[in-house]
């Protein structure tokens, strides 16, 4: 006996200027999502300016907004949208914001750490309720995994994934027999072990020798495989590296890596990309992100080892919920 | 329900309070505040889109519907906010009642006071300050030390305004206007002699450390504090507050600055975090609100971004003292459909300044141009000051400045209290150093709320900047 499933909703999307590219992309992924735009303008003393055009029409409709907050200069126009938007008498809003930010370097270890990613979480925790009820909030591979916990109850986040479009990206490899999965450190493997079990693994840590702080292996064998190191983001692309540098010294045949989020700071992306004749520098065979760090991925879309897996895909399934 | 004070406004003593405010606002107070004592200082104009569209239960904006419900019919007076030195109201403050009685108090809790304080108080106070003590046979030296450029204006206009200044360094060219002394006391010192001040901790933005100094110097009861402010490869903020441990048990406070988008947040993530560090009060002092300036809301998609900050505000953590005080000056408020900007000046000021004969501008529509008219008063022969809370371009002072100067004004000057000036317009300005007050100002003030800009001009004639600092300095020890 199955349940049927609820009829596809139709939903309009807005988006952040940045996001213009997989706004476009979900768009094209299904019938059921129109793209819908906005006024971005600033006033003379820098302050956002905008218009949500022909805002009468979208009552009654589902509505999304794409957002991506790559600075905290960005932050406040796309924020003032979408404390708009769900006031604007819609059905029901949902906010997809790909990459959450300020997370992935913070510790609190002391009193007097401030943590940003809670300061983050509770401006969206603040979005206003819509006839729809609580703003459903698409967050993929959120880094610190007690953030979960930050949002509050006016909110409904939905935690997604990109491991399923590594997956799929991985049977069409040639050799996708022979692959062994590798997470940089214990944070890694906690977050995702479970997704890609059907893979061996290989777990590696960092260990304190004297002063430094060097990559080991800490379980697993890669000889003779084609090891693809995962992990949810990459910034400087220092610990990346250094697993590379282990794995290949313990008889991997090739190393390749996939992260959800390339924040590459400072276009930190350089030091992987495959400069032509070079061999010696083809450490990477592959580099799989996604594309929520627009500003990014932009810059390398076309330049190897990267390839971009992108989640227009899973967003459009995503705004089906 | 579940009101609270905040924990700073339980100190005050409110001598005479019920003067302050007209009965039905008052007494409907009374009706949710624990205590019934009853600071709140509430400002002459509401932002009107706030006050429209916030939900019910926040305190602040309800307050502020029923401002604006009296303040359309002009019956409501303009508040200042009371200061535990002066020990009383500033004269002549008779009110009359608010035509309409006040709607239903709020029923939910609401999160954060704002104090709407006026900065023209700053002016007010001291001519005020000139009557009262002339009565009482009292006199406030002008001081000058080491100011040369300002010093000769101020001598010029001393029989008229009695101002006391100080400055904070010799060659820092900032006017810091100083309280004046209770009636029985002797002349003051620089610290006016609170008889329990509060010891605050008071930590600040980058951009606002000059004034966060000032402050600093008006009072022993303040003490600096610093923050770190660092930021990550990816430029999100790293940020920590050294020596946490030590405010627990304090009243601490923040002064922000929120001069671009860019900083919001930095300064937000500062706000959130310490109301939890088991402190024993928290005040967040922004001195200019921005965002409400360009916006009219006229068809539905107009956002209100001030709106956006707003709701960041009334989202600050309550601490072990109650809800956040929100120390605003002058917060512009956009008039709904009707009022053109100079009748929202006016509005806005009159009240304060109403002991000096006044002149109102309109802008008035011929054929396609808008351009300024006098509408009532007559500057023949006299000093004009033009005041405003904020310039952006300085258009609508410009031709002000030249109307006036057409129908026969001796000098023209301005007051602003914010100066924005974004894309560096406060360079249209030209100083008149005499008889032409048709292509320059002999004056033009502006307050430090607005760092940035007080940077630029801060040496250059016409420009005098009057400190804010002895006002919030006034305004923690709430």
């Amino acid at each position: 006996m199955e349940m049927e499933k609820p009829q596809k909703k139709q939903v309009l999307l807005f988006y952040c200027m940045e996001a213009q590219d997989l706004a476009r992309k979900i768009a094209a992924q299904s019938d059921h999502i129109q793209l819908q735009s906005i006024n971005w303008r600033s006033f003379d003393d820098g302050f956002p300016n905008l218009f949500i055009n022909n805002a009468q029409d979208i009552r009654g409709h589902h509505v999304s907004f794409l957002a991506s907050f790559s600075s905290p200069a960005v932050i406040f126009e796309q924020l003032s949208v979408i404390f708009a938007l769900p006031r604007l008498f819609v059905a029901s809003f949902t906010l997809v914001l790909p990459f959450f930010p300020t997370g992935s370097f913070e510790r609190m270890e002391e009193e007097g750490d401030v943590a940003t990613a809670f300061t983050m979480a509770r401006i969206l925790s603040n979005i206003p309720i819509s006839r729809g009820g609580p703003t459903s909030l698409v967050i993929y591979d959120i880094h610190a995994l007690q953030e979960r916990f930050y949002f509050g109850d006016n909110v409904l986040p939905c935690f997604e994934t990109g491991i399923p479009l590594l997956k799929q990206r991985l049977h069409q490899l040639a050799d996708s027999d022979n692959i062994v999965i590798a997470f940089p450190d214990d944070g890694a493997w906690k977050r995702f072990h479970k997704q890609l079990d059907h893979f061996p693994m290989v777990v590696c840590a960092k260990v304190r020798e004297g002063d430094k702080r060097i990559v080991r292996l800490k379980e697993g064998n890669p000889t003779g495989y084609h090891v693809v190191i995962v992990d949810d983001l990459v910034q400087s692309g220092g610990t990346l590296i250094e697993c590379q540098k282990v794995l290949a010294a313990h008889g991997a045949t090739k190393v390749s890596a996939y992260v959800t989020h390339a924040v590459f700071p400072k276009n930190s992306w350089e030091r992987f990309v495959h400069k032509n004749g070079d061999d010696s520098n083809k450490a990477f065979a592959y580099f799989w992100i996604t594309d929520s760090c627009s500003p990014t991925v932009k810059n390398i879309e076309n330049k190897a080892p990267f390839e971009v897996l992108s989640l227009a895909g899973s967003i459009a399934d995503a705004l089906q919920i | 329900m579940n009101c609270t004070l905040s924990g700073a406004i339980r100190n005050v003593k409110n001598k005479g309070s019920k003067d302050y405010l007209p009965k039905p606002l008052w007494e409907s107070k009374l009706r949710n505040w624990n205590n019934g004592k009853c600071v709140f200082p509430l400002l002459s104009t509401t932002h009107a889109r706030l006050s429209g569209k916030v939900k019910k239960g926040n305190h602040y904006y309800q307050s502020h519907l029923h401002l604006r419900e009296a303040f359309h019919n002009r019956k409501t007076r303009i508040y200042h906010q009371k200061t535990r030195e002066s020990g009383e109201y500033l004269p002549n403050r008779r009110h009359q009642m608010a035509a309409s009685p006040a709607p239903p108090p709020p029923s939910l809790p609401y999160t954060n006071k704002p104090l709407i304080k006026t900065a023209t108080a700053l002016f007010h106070s001291s001519f005020h300050r000139q009557r009262f003590l002339s009565r009482n046979r009292a006199r406030i030296q002008c001081e000058q030390s080491g100011f040369e450029n300002g010093s000769h204006h101020h001598h010029q206009q001393q029989q008229q305004l009695q101002w006391t200044v100080d400055c904070v360094a010799g060659s820092d060219p900032i006017h810091i206007i100083l309280k004046p002394p209770a009636a029985t006391a002797s002349p003051m010192p620089m610290n006016s002699g609170l008889k329990s001040s509060k010891k605050v901790c008071l930590f600040y933005a980058a951009e606002m450390e000059a004034l966060a100094k000032r402050i600093a110097a008006q009072s022993d009861a303040i003490e600096l504090r610093s923050i770190n402010w660092r930021k990550f490869e990816d430029g999100f903020p790293n940020l920590s507050i050294p020596n946490a441990h030590g405010i627990r048990g304090e009243h601490v406070a923040f002064l922000a600055s929120f001069s671009s988008p860019g900083v919001i947040f930095e300064q937000l993530s500062i706000s959130y975090a310490l109301p939890k560090l088991f402190i024993s009060s928290f005040t967040l002092v922004l001195p200019f609100f921005p965002t409400g300036t360009s916006e009219r809301m006229e068809d539905e998609g107009d956002i209100a971004t001030a709106f956006t900050l707003a709701r960041f505000l009334s989202n600050i953590p309550i601490s072990r003292g109650g809800p956040t005080s929100v120390v605003i000056y002058d917060i512009h408020a956009l008039q709904i459909s009707i009022a053109f900007p100079d009748d929202g000046a006016w509005k806005r000021f009159h009240k304060q300044l109403q002991h000096f004969p006044v002149i109102i501008c309109a802008k008035v529509r011929e054929g396609d141009q808008r351009i300024v008219r006098i509408k009532e008063g007559d500057p023949k022969g006299r000093h004009v000051v033009i005041v405003d809370d904020l310039v952006q371009s300085g258009g609508t002072l410009i031709e002000c400045q030249k109307v006036l100067a057409k129908h026969g004004a001796k000098k023209v000057s301005a007051y602003v209290t914010h100066g924005v000036f974004p894309k560096r317009s406060w360079e249209r300005f030209t100083h008149d150093t005499g008889g032409h007050p048709d292509s320059g100002l002999t004056f033009f003030w502006i307050t430090d709320s607005c760092p940035l800009t007080v940077k630029e001009v801060k040496n250059k004639a016409p420009f005098e900047v009057l400190s804010l600092a002895s006002s919030i300095a006034a305004t923690l020890q709430i």
